[in-house]
C-alpha cells in the first residue's frame, strides 16, 4: 500500500469512524443512564436523514437548518415517547422494554412510508463541500474533512456536560443510584427525559450528517443499529469515551479490512467484537460488573 | 330516489352475477413492499394492479374476474420462499408472479418446481433460472445476465475502452452478470483487458474501501452493476475526487432509469452510459402512450417509473396464456406460454420455447444534460432487443 493509499485509507476510516460516534454516542448515553436497550435509535437515524431530506431539499432551506430541524424533530419524538409511554417501563423486565422499542421501529417504519412513501432520495453536499482539498499527494473529499471535526467536537461537548456541568453531576448520579437522588431533592424522571431526548437527538443529527454521503432508502435504518451496537459493546457499555474508541476501532476496520480482505467484508465488524470481548469482555474502557 | 336506489342496486347485482358465475382467477404477486427493496418493488407492484384494473374492466380473463392477491417479499430468498408456499397453498393462487432480487426469484423458482405452479419472473434476472435451473413451471418476462451482460460488452467495444475496471456486487446478479460480460468481451472488445475487479457486498452503503482503489488502477472505463441505491451511494462518495471526469461508467442495473436520473438531477455524474426497460419520455410502440396516460393517471406524475411496465407485462402475459390454454391448469398454462408472443407497451414480445425467457430489450444511452431540463436525460436511447 502507497503512502497516498494508506492516508486515504485512514483518513476515510477516520471519517466513518465520526459519522458513526455520532449515532452511536447517543444510544450509549440513553443506556448508560435509562439502562434501556433503544432498539429505535436506527430508525431515529433514519428519520433525521429523511427530515433533513425534506427541509434541505423539498423545502429549499441551508443543508445545516436541515440538520437543526432533524434534531430539534427527533428530540420531539423522543420526548413525547418517554413521557407518554417509556417511563411506564423502567421498572419493568428488560424484555418489555426491547418490545416496546422494536414496537416504535414498526411504528415509525409505517409513518415513514406513509409521509415519504418508497421513493429513493439523495440530498446535495452543502455549498462549498462538495469538492476535495489537494495535499499535493492527496486528495481529501471536504465534506468528509468536516466530519472529522464535527465528531470530536461532540465528544468534547458531551465529555464537557457530562463531567464538568452540575446536570452532568445528576446524570452521572442517576446511573448510580436514583432513589437516593430522588430523595435529595432531584426530579429523577425529568432527568431521563432530558437524557432520552439529547440521545435520541443525536440519532437525529448523525442521520442527517450522513445524508449528504449516501442514498436515502427505506430499511437505512436496520444495518445502523447493528453498527451502534457493535461500537457501544466494544467501547463498553454506558462509556462516552469507550463508544468513541469503539468508533474508531471500527471505521479503521471496515475501512483497511475490506481493502485488504474484501470477501471477509460482511464479518469483519462481528470479528472485531469477538476479538474485544475475548480479550475484555466489559468492553475497551468498560468496568466489569462487581457486587452482584 | 326509491327507484334510483333501486335500480344501482339491480345494477350492482347484474354486474354481480356476470362475474360470480364462476370462481376468480387467483393471480398471486410478490414484490418487495418494505425495506430497501421497496424503491421499485411498489412501482412494479403498482403496474400490476393497473393491468389487473385494466382486464377486470374488460371482463376479466375468459370472462372471470382476476383477484390479484399481493404479498411483500421483504427482498429475502427464504421469507419469499414461505409466501410463495402460502399463497399457493392456503390461498390457492393458480400462478405467481414477481420477484425483484436474483435471490429471491431463484427462491421462487424452487417453490414453483416443487409445487408444480407456474411462476412469471418479471424483475430478477439471474441467467440461472432459464439455465442450469430451468423447470417446466419458470418462465421469465424480464431481462437476464447474459443479455445485459453481452449489450456492455458491446459497448466496451464500441467506447474503445483498453483497460477496464469491473464492479459488481456480490450475489446471485453482480456474480452471473460478471460472467455474461466476461463471455462476450473477447467478441466485441478483444484487446481489452481487466485489470481490476472488485465486488462490494448487496446494501453497501460505504465504497470509501474501494473508491481509491479504482482510480488508482489506471482503467479508462468501468463496468458496472451497481444499482438503485448503491450507485448514488457511489456517486456522492467518488464525485467529490473528480473520479467522473476521467473515467467512463457503463452500467447495468437500469441507473439509466428516470428514477436514478430524477433524483440525482444535478448531481448525476457525467460519462454514464446504462439502461432503462422503459422510458416516460421515448416510446417504440403505440400502446405506449396509452400505457403511459394510464400510469401518470394512477401514480399521480408524468414522470413514471421504469419498474411498473415489468408488473403490468407480468399480468398481461399470465391472461394471454390463460386465454390460449382456456384453462388455469398449471401444466396447460406452461404449455401456453412456451412460444406465446403478445403486445405490450413496449412492443412485441415472444417468450421462447426452450429456454422459457422473453426477448425483452432495453434502452440504452447515454446520460446527458438538457438546458431546459432539471435532470439528465438518456439521448439518443437506442432500443436494443435480443433476437
Amino acid at each position: 500500500m502507497t503512502l497516498t493509499m494508506f492516508t486515504l485509507n485512514a483518513f476515510y476510516g477516520l471519517a466513518l469512524a465520526m459519522n458513526m460516534f455520532i449515532i452511536a454516542s447517543g444510544l450509549n448515553l440513553i443506556f448508560g443512564v435509562l439502562r434501556v436497550i433503544n432498539f429505535a435509535h436506527g430508525m431515529f437515524y433514519m428519520f433525521g436523514a429523511y427530515i433533513t431530506f425534506t427541509v434541505a431539499k423539498t423545502w429549499g432551506a441551508p443543508f445545516f437548518v436541515g440538520v437543526l430541524a432533524a434534531a430539534v424533530a427527533l428530540g420531539l419524538i423522543a420526548f413525547v415517547v418517554e413521557r407518554l409511554l417509556l417511563r411506564h417501563l423502567y421498572d419493568k423486565e428488560h424484555l418489555m422494554q426491547l418490545l416496546f422499542t422494536f414496537a416504535l421501529v414498526l411504528l415509525m417504519s409505517d409513518a415513514a412510508k406513509m409521509i415519504w412513501g418508497t421513493d429513493q432520495y439523495s440530498v446535495g453536499y452543502p455549498p462549498g463541500m462538495g469538492g476535495a482539498v489537494n495535499l499535493g499527494f492527496v486528495m481529501l473529499p471536504q465534506y468528509q474533512l468536516f466530519l472529522c471535526v464535527v465528531g470530536p467536537l461532540i465528544a468534547v461537548a458531551m465529555w464537557f456536560v457530562v463531567d464538568r456541568t452540575r446536570w452532568g453531576r445528576v446524570v452521572r448520579a442517576a446511573t448510580q443510584d436514583r432513589e437516593m437522588l430522588a430523595s435529595l431533592g432531584v426530579n429523577v424522571p425529568m432527568v431521563y427525559a432530558a437524557v432520552f431526548t439529547i440521545g435520541s437527538a443525536l440519532a437525529g443529527v448523525g442521520g442527517a450528517l450522513a445524508a449528504p454521503r449516501i442514498a436515502l432508502v427505506p430499511g437505512m435504518d436496520a444495518t445502523i443499529i447493528n453498527e451502534c451496537f457493535i461500537i457501544v459493546i466494544i467501547g463498553g457499555l454506558g462509556n462516552m469515551w469507550g463508544s468513541f474508541l469503539g468508533a474508531l476501532a471500527f471505521g479503521f476496520v471496515v475501512q483497511f479490512g475490506t481493502v485488504l480482505a474484501p470477501n471477509w467484508q460482511d464479518v469483519l465488524p462481528y470479528v472485531l467484537m469477538l476479538v474485544v470481548l475475548i480479550i475484555r469482555p466489559w468492553g475497551l474502557l468498560g468496568r466489569p460488573e462487581t457486587g452482584h | 330516489m326509491k327507484y334510483s336506489a333501486l335500480l344501482v342496486a339491480a345494477g350492482v347485482l347484474s354486474a354481480g352475477t356476470a362475474f360470480a358465475q364462476q370462481a376468480p382467477i387467483k393471480i398471486g404477486a410478490m414484490y418487495p413492499l418494505t425495506g430497501g427493496g421497496a424503491v421499485y418493488g411498489v412501482p412494479a407492484m403498482a403496474g400490476h394492479q393497473l393491468a389487473v384494473e385494466e382486464l377486470n374492466a374488460k371482463g376479466g380473463i375468459m370472462g372471470r374476474k382476476i383477484e390479484s392477491i399481493e404479498r411483500d417479499d421483504k427482498m429475502n430468498p427464504s421469507a419469499a420462499s414461505s409466501t410463495m408456499k402460502e399463497l399457493i397453498t392456503k390461498d390457492k393462487a393458480d400462478i405467481i408472479v414477481g420477484g425483484l432480487s436474483s435471490a429471491v426469484g431463484l427462491a421462487m423458482s424452487e417453490v414453483s418446481k416443487q409445487e408444480k405452479v407456474v411462476y412469471i419472473s418479471t424483475i430478477p434476472k439471474t441467467i440461472q433460472m432459464t439455465t442450469d435451473k430451468l423447470h417446466k413451471y419458470v418462465f421469465r418476462t424480464a431481462s437476464n445476465t447474459d443479455l445485459e451482460g453481452d449489450t456492455m460488452a458491446m459497448l466496451a467495444g464500441k467506447n474503445k475502452l483498453g483497460k477496464i475496471c469491473h464492479l459488481q456486487l456480490d450475489y446471485a446478479y453482480g456474480n452471473d452478470l460478471e460472467a455474461g460480460i466476461l463471455k462476450a468481451l473477447p467478441k466485441y472488445a478483444p484487446d481489452a483487458k481487466v485489470v481490476l475487479t472488485l465486488k462490494p457486498k448487496l446494501g453497501a452503503t460505504d465504497f470509501n474501501p474501494f473508491i481509491p482503489q479504482v482510480m488508482a488502477a489506471g482503467c479508462d472505463g468501468v463496468l458496472s452493476g451497481l444499482w438503485g441505491p448503491h450507485f448514488v451511494s457511489w456517486v456522492k462518495q467518488a464525485a467529490p475526487l473528480g473520479f467522473f471526469n476521467k473515467i467512463k461508467w457503463i452500467s447495468g442495473g437500469e441507473i439509466g432509469s428516470h428514477e436514478i436520473a430524477g433524483e440525482l438531477k444535478a448531481e448525476y455524474p457525467d460519462n454514464v452510459i446504462s439502461n432503462t426497460y422503459e422510458l416516460w419520455y421515448t416510446a417504440n410502440d403505440p400502446s405506449h402512450a396509452a400505457f403511459q396516460a394510464k400510469l401518470a393517471k394512477k401514480l399521480g406524475t408524468q414522470e413514471t417509473p421504469q419498474w411498473a411496465v415489468l408488473g403490468y407485462i407480468g399480468v398481461m402475459y399470465t391472461a394471454a396464456a390463460m386465454e390460449k390454454a382456456k384453462s388455469t391448469d398449471p401444466d396447460k398454462v406452461a404449455e401456453a406460454l412456451e412460444g406465446l408472443t403478445i403486445g405490450t407497451p413496449v412492443g412485441k414480445l415472444t417468450i421462447d420455447a426452450k429456454t422459457h425467457q422473453a426477448n425483452i430489450g432495453q434502452f440504452w444511452g447515454p446520460m446527458v444534460k438538457k438546458p431546459d431540463r432539471a435532470y439528465r436525460m438518456m439521448e439518443p436511447a437506442e432500443y436494443i432487443q435480443p433476437k
